[in-house]
C-alpha cells in the first residue's frame, strides 16, 4: 500500500510542491533531532544543568553596563567560593586542593589545567581587580546618584526662574569625574574578565563548540541552557503530537466509519457522544480531563518522577480523548458515501461478514483522510500542549515550549527575548511546515483535484 | 421446476424527514412483482431509468430487504432468512454491475478480489492451488493472469467489467443478475462483453436476471423479456415474440423509439409525452396513465392486473384484446 502511495499520481502532484517539498525537509530535520533527543544526544539533565549566571544574554541581546557588573560577580563569587574550599584543602595536611577545583564545572567549562599553586596568581588577581572594581563601581554608582539628583534640581530651579550656573558647573564636575572613572572601570573589567577566563578557560574543540551552541541563546533564570531546552522540548512536541494524533485518528476513524456503516443505534451513539463532546469549549474539556489525572490515586501513577515515561500520559489521553470529533465526523461522510458503492454492494453478495467488509474494504479508503488529517491533528496537539503547558496544566518537570514561554514572559521587556523567542520561533517554523505539507496534502489527494 | 421464483415482490423505501426523523411516506420502487425463471434461461428486465429495475435485481438476491413478497430460490424459500442462514445462498446467486468504476475496490488488487471471494467460499478444495484457479477464471473472461498483480485504476472501463463477471463467476454460482453490465461501455466493448458474457452462460450453464434499458440488447440476449413501468410489470412475454406480439401501449412506445435500421420498413411512432410520475406518489390507477395515449377513465380509477393473454405472454392493460 505504501508503495502504491508513493507512486500515485497524487504523490506526484505533492512531490511537485516545490514549498511543500522545502517544508517536508524542514519537518524532516525536526524529526531527526526528536529522534537524536531520544536517543539521548540532548538529556534532561543538559537542559537542567547550569552553564553560566543566571539570565546570561544570548545571540544579539544587549548587556547593559549593570548587567556586566552583575555577571562579573556571579563568576568572581563562584570561583571565590571554590578557591577559598581548595585554600582549606590546600591548608590540610594531605589535602588535594586540585581534586576540589576539578569539582566544578559548568557544563564542559572547567577549571584550568594546574596546580593550584599555578592558578592562585590569577586568582588573586583576580580577586584584587574585583576588590578595586567594587569600590569604582560603587563610586560611579554614587557619582551617577549625585548627577541625577542635580538635574533634577536644575529643572527644578529653572521651572522657577532661578540661577543655575552654580549647579551647572557642579554637574559638569560630577560628569567629568565620571568620565574619568569610566576608562578606570573599563580596564579593571577587562583586568578581572581576563582573569576569570585565565581561571575558567573558554573550552576548544569540539566541548568549545557545544559549549558555545549551549550558550549561544543564553541562559534561563536559573543559568540552565535556553537552547538545549528549544531542542529538547521537539522532542516533548513530537511525542505529545504524535501519540496524539496516532490515538484520535484512530478513534476517530473507528468511531466514524462504524457509525456510518452499521447506522442505527451505532449511529446514534456516536453522534451523540461527537455533539456533546463538540458543544464544549475545548480548552475547558482539555484541562478537566488533565485535572482528571490529577486526582491522587492517578497522580501517584502520573506524576510519578520515577516514571517520567508516563508523566505525558494524562496530555495524551486529554488530547487523543478530545481530538477524533473532527477525524470521526469527516470519516462518518465518506463511509457514507463508499458504503453505497458497488464494490461495498459486491461484497454483500459475496456473504462476507460485515466487519470483514469494513476493515477491508471500506477503512483502507479512508486512508487519504487519516493521512491529512493525522498531519492536521498533529500540529494542533502540538500548539495545544504549548497552549496548556502555558497555561500550567500541561507538561510537567521536562523542558517544553509552553514552559519555557511562561518562564520567560517577564524578561522580554528586559531584552531578553530568547527565552520566549526560541521556543515561538522553534513551534512556529514546525507548525508552518506542518500546515504548507498538509495544504499540499490535501491538495495532492482530494480525487477532486484529479 | 423453475430455479428461481419470485411471487409478490414489494420493496419500498422509507423517506424520513422533519425534526423527529418520522417516515414521511415511502417510495414504491418495487410494487408486487411476480416471475418465474427456469433454469438455465435468462430473463431480461426492461424500462426507463429510476423504474425499479436494479431495485427489484437487488432485492431478488438480498442486497436489499424485500418489504414483502416471496423469493424461492431452488425450492427454498430464501425471503427472510438471516444473514448466517443465507451464507449458502450468498454464493449460489451473484451480481454484475452496472459501473466498472465503483464496482471494484480501489485499494484491493484483481488477484486480492478474486482470492478472497474463493478463499472464503472454500472454492478450490484445500491441497489444490488457489492461484491456478484464479488464473483460470481471469482466462475465461478474457484477461490475462499476469495482470492479476495490478490495480484496478490500471485498467480500461471494458477490462474492468470483466473483472466484476470473473469476481461473480468465481464462485460458481447458479444464478447471476446482470445490472446493466454494458451500459456504461463504448458500443464496440459492449458487443464484447455481450458475447462474452452469453459465452460464459452457455460454459458455467447460467441462470441469469439481465437488466438493461436497451431493448435491442435484451432481445437478442434473453430467453423471456420483463417489462417494467414505475415499478410494476406490464407486460412479460418471449424474447421472440417482441416485435410481433407486444400489446402494451409502453411496450410499443419503447419499441418504436428504438432506431430501426432499415429505411424502407416504417411504423407508427409513438412518442411518450411527460416524464415518469414520482415512484413517492404514483397513480392511483394505471402507473403508465400520465402518459398513456389511450387512457380511459377506468386506467385512472382502477389498476389493471396482469393477465395472460396467450401462453407465455401476460400483459397488465384494459385496452388490449
Amino acid at each position: 500500500m505504501i508503495v502504491k502511495l508513493i507512486k500515485s499520481r497524487g504523490m506526484r502532484r505533492f512531490s511537485r510542491n516545490r514549498l511543500a517539498m522545502f517544508s517536508l525537509a524542514v519537518i524532516i530535520v525536526y524529526f531527526l533531532t526528536a529522534i537524536a533527543v531520544m536517543l539521548g544526544a540532548v538529556s534532561r539533565d543538559d537542559t537542567k544543568e547550569r552553564v553560566g549566571p543566571n539570565r546570561l544574554p544570548g545571540f544579539l541581546e544587549p548587556i547593559g553596563a549593570e548587567k556586566r557588573y552583575d555577571f562579573d560577580k556571579w563568576w568572581v563569587s563562584e570561583l571565590t567560593n571554590v578557591f577559598e574550599r581548595a585554600a582549606r584543602e590546600n591548608a590540610r595536611a594531605g589535602g588535594d586542593p586540585r581534586a576540589v577545583l576539578d569539582e566544578f564545572a559548568l557544563a564542559e567549562r572547567t577549571i584550568a589545567d594546574g596546580s593550584y599553586e599555578d592558578l592562585k596568581p590569577a586568582f588573586d588577581a583576580m580577586t584584587e581587580a574585583w576588590h578595586e572594581l567594587d569600590d569604582v563601581f560603587a563610586e560611579q554608582l554614587d557619582l551617577d546618584d549625585e548627577a541625577f539628583a542635580i538635574r533634577d534640581e536644575i529643572k527644578e530651579l529653572q521651572a522657577e526662574g532661578e540661577d543655575v550656573a552654580d549647579l551647572q558647573a557642579e554637574l559638569e564636575e560630577v560628569e567629568a569625574l565620571l568620565a574619568e572613572l569610566a576608562p578606570r572601570a573599563e580596564a579593571l573589567y577587562q583586568q578581572v574578565e581576563a582573569n576569570i577566563e585565565k581561571l575558567l578557560p573558554m573550552p576548544s574543540g569540539f566541548a568549545g563548540l557545544v559549549y558555545s551552541l549551549r550558550t549561544m541563546l543564553g541562559t534561563d533564570s536559573k543559568g540552565a541552557s535556553i537552547a538545549a531546552q528549544a531542542v529538547y522540548s521537539i522532542k516533548i512536541a513530537f511525542q505529545v503530537g504524535f501519540v496524539t494524533a496516532l490515538v484520535a485518528v484512530l478513534i476517530g476513524t473507528i468511531s466514524g466509519a462504524a457509525a456510518a456503516y452499521f447506522g442505527g443505534w451505532v449511529d446514534h451513539a456516536v453522534l451523540w457522544v461527537v455533539s456533546t463532546l463538540s458543544s464544549i469549549p475545548y480548552l475547558v474539556l482539555l484541562a478537566v480531563f488533565v485535572y482528571a489525572f490529577q486526582a491522587p490515586a492517578l497522580a501517584e501513577w502520573f506524576n510519578n518522577p520515577e516514571r517520567p515515561a508516563l508523566a505525558l500520559v494524562p496530555l495524551y489521553a486529554a488530547f487523543g480523548l478530545t481530538f477524533w470529533i473532527g477525524t470521526c465526523r469527516v470519516v462518518r461522510g465518506e463511509v457514507l458515501k463508499i458504503k453505497e458503492l458497488e464494490y461495498v454492494q459486491a461484497a454483500t453478495a459475496l456473504g462476507f461478514g460485515r466487519f470483514y467488509i469494513l476493515l477491508r474494504h471500506i477503512i483502507p479508503n479512508t486512508a487519504h483522510l487519516m493521512f491529512i488529517n493525522f498531519s492536521l491533528l498533529f500540529i494542533g496537539a502540538i500548539k495545544s500542549e504549548v497552549i496548556l503547558t502555558f497555561l500550567g496544566l500541561g507538561v510537567k518537570g521536562q523542558p517544553s515550549w509552553g514552559i519555557m514561554i511562561s518562564h520567560g514572559a517577564d524578561g522580554v521587556t528586559n531584552f531578553f527575548f530568547w527565552e520566549v523567542g526560541a521556543a515561538t520561533v522553534f513551534m512556529f517554523v514546525l507548525v508552518l511546515a506542518f500546515n504548507i505539507v498538509s495544504d499540499a496534502l490535501q491538495d495532492a489527494f482530494d480525487p477532486k483535484h484529479v | 421446476m423453475a430455479l428461481l421464483q419470485v411471487e409478490n415482490l414489494v420493496k419500498k423505501f422509507p423517506v424520513r424527514g422533519g425534526i423527529l426523523n418520522r417516515i414521511q411516506g415511502y417510495v414504491h420502487a418495487v410494487s408486487g412483482v411476480s416471475f418465474e425463471i427456469p433454469e438455465g434461461q435468462t430473463l431480461g428486465v426492461v424500462g426507463e431509468s429510476g423504474c425499479g429495475k436494479s431495485t427489484l435485481g437487488k432485492t431478488v438476491i438480498r442486497l436489499y430487504e424485500p418489504t414483502d413478497g416471496r423469493i424461492v430460490l431452488k425450492g427454498k424459500d430464501i425471503t427472510a432468512l438471516g444473514p448466517a442462514e443465507m451464507m449458502p445462498f450468498r454464493r449460489k446467486m451473484q451480481i454484475i454491475f452496472q459501473d466498472p468504476y465503483s464496482s471494484l475496490n480501489p485499494r484491493l488488487t484483481i488477484n486480492g478480489h478474486i482470492k478472497e471471494a474463493v478463499r472464503f467460499h472454500n472454492i478450490v478444495p484445500p491441497g489444490s492451488a488457489t492461484d491456478d484457479y484464479i488464473d483460470e477464471v481471469l482466462q475465461k473472461v478474457g484477461l490475462r493472469p499476469e495482470a492479476k498483480n495490478k490495480y484496478p485504476h490500471e485498467f480500461s472501463g471494458g477490462q474492468r467489467q470483466r473483472i466484476g463477471i470473473a469476481r461473480a463467476l468465481c464462485v460458481k454460482p447458479d444464478f447471476v443478475v446482470a445490472d446493466e453490465p454494458v451500459s456504461a461501455l463504448d458500443v464496440s466493448i459492449q458487443a464484447q462483453v455481450l458475447n462474452l458474457l452469453s459465452d460464459l452462460k452457455e460454459q458455467f450453464g447460467l441462470t441469469m436476471m439481465f437488466i438493461s434499458h436497451d431493448l435491442k440488447v435484451v432481445e437478442h440476449f434473453c430467453d423471456r423479456i420483463l417489462v417494467m413501468y414505475l415499478g410494476h410489470v406490464v407486460e412479460e412475454l418471449e424474447a421472440d415474440d417482441l416485435d410481433q406480439q407486444a400489446q402494451h401501449p409502453y411496450t410499443k412506445a419503447l419499441l418504436g423509439a428504438n432506431p430501426i435500421d432499415d429505411p424502407d420498413d416504417r411504423r407508427p411512432l409513438v412518442v411518450l409525452q411527460g416524464d415518469v410520475p414520482s415512484p413517492y406518489n404514483p397513480p392511483k390507477g394505471c402507473p403508465f396513465v400520465t402518459r398513456c395515449p389511450v387512457a380511459t377513465e377506468r386506467c385512472r380509477q382502477e389498476m389493471p392486473r396482469l393477465e395472460t393473454k396467450s401462453a407465455g405472454h401476460r400483459v397488465a392493460c384494459f385496452e388490449v384484446e
